[in-house]
C-alpha cells in the first residue's frame, strides 16, 4: 500500500499535467485564432476583408456596410469573405454574439472592437446581444444571412 | 417638483425611517445590554466578556426573540442563519418568478405582472440577495454559531462590532429591496447610471447606497471573524490544530477584507457619478474601468460563496463515515491556495470586451491553476469516503454527497468555459448559469441545509425533524436542480443567453424543461417549512447536543 503522500502525489502531478496540456492548447489556439478575438484597435481596411461598422444602442444593432447601405437588426455577407466588425456602442454596454460564427465582442462606449470571421458556408444565421442592456435587452437580436 | 426634489425627499423621508428604527433597535439592545452588565455585576465578574462566554454563549443558544438583542456569539449566528434563510426564500420566490415569466418566447400578457420590466427588477434582486445575504449570511451565520465550540474561545466580547454590522448589513438589504432597480447585480456603469423605468430603475441610486450598506456591514464581520478566530481561541489550539471549518472561514474572512474595499471605492464613485458625471462615463473614462473594480470582488465573491461550505463538508464527513478526514494537511492547503488563486483569476469574467490578448492569455492560464486546489478538496473528500468501513446515508449525508456530484459537474463545465474558443461561444448564455447554479445549488444551498439538519436539535432544543418530510425536500432540491441545470447547460451551449425577459422559440424546450426543474425545487424548499414547522410543535424527544458542535479528532495532530 502506497503511502497518503505519495497518493496525493501523484494525483496532484496528474492534475497538473493535464491541466498544462489544456493551457498549452488554449495558447495555440489563442495565436490560432488571433483574429475571432475582441480587441481595441480600428483596423485599415483592405482589399480582402469587408469592414462592417456595428453600433449597439438601445434596443437593435445597426449595421453599417462599406458602400454606405445601413440594417437593423441584420446582416447580410457573401460567403467564403473575410469579414471585419468593428463594435460600437451609443449609450450602453451591449455584447454581439453570433454563436455559429463563434465570435463575441463587447460593444463598449467610446471604444472600438474588432473582430474578424469568414463564414464558410451559406444559410440563415443567428446574433444576439448577450450584455444585459436594459428593459428591451431580449429584443437586441436577428439573422445573419450568408450568401453565394 | 423637479424630479431631483422628488428624489431628495424620498431620501429623506426613507433615511428619516431608517433612523427611526434603528433608534429604536438601539433601546432595545441598549436595554438588553444594561441587564446582562448587571447580571454580571451580581454574579461577581470583572468583564461582560467573560461572562458572556460563560452564561450565553456556552449555554445551548436556541430559536428564540432574544437572539435579535442579544450579542452572544451563538445569538448573532442564529440572527445570521435565520435571517439568511429568509432571504433564501424571498429570493427563491423571486427566481421561481423568473422562470414562470420565461413561459413564452415572447413575453405574454397572460402573465400581466410578469412583465420584461418586472422580470429585469427579479433578475438584478434574485442574485444580489441571493449571493450577498443567503450565501455569505449563512455562512457567517454558521460560523459565529459553531466558532465558539469548535475554537473554545476564551472570551465572546465583539458582538457588538457584529451586532451593528447585522444591522447595516440588514437595512442595505431592505434599501436594495425597495429601490426596485433593474442593473442586474454587476450593475455596469452606463446602465446603471441610467435613473429610468428602462435602464437601471427610476431608484438604482438606492439600490447603489443598499450595495454599500451591504458591504460595509460584510466588511465590519469579516474583519471581527477573523479578531476572533486569531485572539479569542483558546490557548491550546494551535493554528495548525484548527478544525478544517475554522481554516475556511479565516480564509473566506480574509478574502473578503481584501477585495471589498475595490468595490466600495467603485460603487462610490457611481454614486457621485449620479450628481457629477465624471467617473464612468465613455467621454472621460473607459466605461470598462467600474468592471474591473467590480469583478476584482465580483470572482473573489463566488469563492466566498463556497468556501465555508467545503470547510463544513469536511466537518459533516467524518462524523457519518466513523473515520477521519483523508488528509488535514492537504484541505487546510487546498483551502489556502484557493484563497490566494482565487483572486488572480477575475479577468476571464471579460474576456471579450476587448481589454487584449494578453488579458486573455493571462487570466485563463490562472484560471486553469486555480483549478488545482479545487482538485484536491474534491480529492480530499472522495479519498475519506474510500477509507470509510462505512457510509451512514444520513439526510444530511446525502446533501453532502449530492453536493460533491454537483461540485464536480459545475466545477467542469466550468473549467471548460475558460478555454478561448469555448468562451467566445458560451460567454453570456445560460451554460454560464448552468455552470454557478450546479455549484450554488449543490454545494451553497445544499451544504446549508445539512447543516440546519445535522443542527436541528441543538437550535429547538431537543427537537427532532421528520425524516420522510427531510428526505423528500432532499430529492426534490437534487432533481429539481439537475433539471434546471442540465437543461440550461445543454440551451446554453447551442446559444441561448441569458438574462433575457424573451428568447428565441426553437429554445422553448431548454426553458420548458429548466422551468418544471425551478418549480420541483420551489416545493422541495416549501416542504423544508412544512418540516422545521411540524418539528417545532413536537415535543423535545432528543438530548440538545449536535455532532456538529464538536471539530473531529485531527488525525497526525495530538488533542
Amino acid at each position: 500500500m502506497m503511502s497518503k503522500g505519495r497518493i496525493e502525489t501523484i494525483f496532484i502531478a496528474s492534475v497538473i499535467a493535464i491541466l498544462a496540456v489544456f493551457a498549452v492548447i488554449n495558447y495555440a489556439a489563442i495565436m490560432e485564432t488571433k483574429g475571432s478575438i475582441a480587441q481595441d484597435s480600428t483596423p485599415v481596411s483592405s482589399s480582402n476583408s469587408e469592414v462592417i461598422h456595428v453600433v449597439g444602442h438601445q434596443w437593435a444593432w445597426t449595421f453599417i456596410y462599406p458602400n454606405g447601405t445601413i440594417t437593423e437588426n441584420s446582416l447580410v455577407v457573401s460567403v467564403n469573405t473575410p469579414i471585419t466588425l468593428v463594435v460600437n456602442s451609443s449609450d450602453v454596454i451591449h455584447d454581439l454574439y453570433i454563436p455559429q460564427m463563434d465570435i463575441q465582442s463587447y460593444a463598449v462606449p467610446g471604444q472600438n472592437n474588432t473582430v474578424s470571421f469568414t463564414p464558410t458556408s451559406t444559410g440563415q444565421f443567428f446574433f444576439e446581444c448577450v450584455e444585459y442592456c436594459g428593459e428591451f435587452h431580449y429584443e437586441m437580436r436577428g439573422y445573419l444571412t450568408v450568401v453565394s | 417638483m423637479s424630479d431631483y426634489s422628488t428624489l431628495m425627499l424620498t431620501a429623506g423621508v426613507i433615511l428619516s425611517l431608517i433612523g427611526i428604527i434603528a433608534f429604536a433597535v438601539y433601546y432595545v439592545i441598549a436595554d438588553r445590554k444594561a441587564k446582562l452588565s448587571q447580571m454580571a455585576r451580581e454574579q461577581g465578574y470583572q468583564s461582560t466578556s467573560q461572562f458572556y462566554r460563560d452564561f450565553v454563549a456556552n449555554r445551548k443558544r436556541r430559536v428564540s426573540w432574544n437572539i435579535f438583542v442579544d450579542n452572544d456569539a451563538r445569538s448573532l449566528g442564529l440572527r445570521y442563519l435565520l435571517t439568511s434563510i429568509l432571504f433564501f426564500f424571498i429570493a427563491g420566490t423571486f427566481g421561481l418568478g423568473m422562470r414562470l415569466s420565461l413561459t413564452y418566447s415572447v413575453p405574454q400578457t397572460f402573465f400581466t405582472f410578469l412583465t420584461p420590466d418586472a422580470y429585469n427588477i427579479l433578475l438584478t434582486e434574485h442574485a444580489t440577495l441571493m449571493i450577498y445575504m443567503w450565501a455569505v449570511g449563512s455562512a457567517v451565520g454558521l460560523a459565529y454559531y459553531l466558532l465558539p465550540s469548535h475554537l473554545n474561545l476564551t472570551r465572546d466580547g465583539r458582538g457588538g462590532y457584529t451586532s451593528i454590522a447585522y444591522w447595516i448589513w440588514l437595512s442595505g438589504a431592505i434599501l436594495f429591496l425597495l429601490s426596485r432597480s433593474s442593473f442586474r447585480w454587476y450593475l455596469y456603469p452606463p446602465l446603471s447610471l441610467q435613473l429610468s423605468q428602462n435602464g437601471g430603475g427610476l431608484y438604482a441610486w438606492m439600490g447603489i447606497l443598499g450595495m454599500i450598506f451591504i458591504f460595509i456591514g460584510l466588511l465590519i464581520t469579516a474583519i471581527v471573524v477573523v479578531q476572533i478566530i486569531l485572539f479569542d481561541r483558546s490557548k491550546d489550539i494551535k493554528l495548525g490544530k484548527m478544525s478544517l471549518f475554522s481554516w475556511s472561514i479565516l480564509d473566506t474572512s480574509l478574502m473578503m477584507i481584501v477585495s471589498i474595499p475595490p468595490i466600495l471605492v467603485g460603487l462610490s464613485m457611481l454614486m457621485y457619478d449620479y450628481y457629477d458625471p465624471i467617473f464612468f462615463t465613455a467621454a472621460s473614462h473607459n466605461v470598462l474601468m467600474f468592471t474591473i473594480l467590480f469583478w476584482w470582488w465580483g470572482h473573489p465573491i463566488v469563492y466566498i460563496a463556497v468556501l465555508p461550505f467545503f470547510g463544513l463538508v469536511y466537518e459533516i464527513i467524518p462524523r457519518f463515515t466513523g473515520t477521519s478526514i483523508y488528509s488535514y494537511r492537504s484541505g487546510v492547503l487546498g483551502l489556502g491556495l484557493l484563497t490566494i488563486l482565487s483572486m488572480t483569476v477575475f479577468g476571464h469574467h471579460l474576456l471579450n470586451s476587448g481589454l487584449g490578448v494578453a488579458w486573455d492569455i493571462f487570466f485563463e492560464t490562472t484560471s486553469f491553476i486555480v483549478v488545482i486546489p479545487s482538485a484536491i478538496t474534491v480529492f480530499n473528500w472522495i479519498a475519506t469516503f474510500w477509507q470509510a468501513e462505512k457510509i451512514r446515508l444520513t439526510t444530511p449525508m446525502l446533501f453532502v454527497l449530492n453536493g460533491i456530484i454537483d461540485f464536480i459537474i459545475g466545477g467542469i463545465t466550468g473549467v471548460m468555459q475558460i478555454y478561448q474558443p469555448v468562451n467566445q461561444l458560451v460567454h453570456g448564455t445560460y451554460w454560464v448559469t448552468a455552470h454557478f447554479h450546479f455549484i450554488f445549488m449543490g454545494i451553497t444551498v445544499g451544504i446549508t441545509m445539512a447543516a440546519v439538519y445535522a443542527l436541528f436539535p441543538l437550535i429547538t432544543g431537543g427537537k427532532t425533524y421528520n425524516v420522510i418530510l427531510a428526505r423528500v425536500h432532499f430529492y426534490l432540491t437534487a432533481i429539481g436542480s439537475m433539471l434546471m441545470s442540465t437543461a440550461w447547460a445543454i440551451g446554453g451551449f447551442l446559444g441561448m443567453p441569458r438574462a433575457v425577459a424573451g428568447y428565441f422559440s426553437w429554445f422553448q424546450a431548454y426553458q420548458d424543461a429548466s422551468i418544471i426543474g425551478g418549480v420541483i425545487i420551489g416545493i422541495g424548499q416549501l416542504i423544508f417549512l412544512v418540516n422545521f414547522a411540524v418539528s417545532w410543535l413536537k415535543e423535545p424527544s432528543t438530548t440538545d447536543d449536535s455532532i456538529l458542535e464538536h471539530p473531529v479528532a485531527i488525525p497526525g495532530v495530538e488533542a
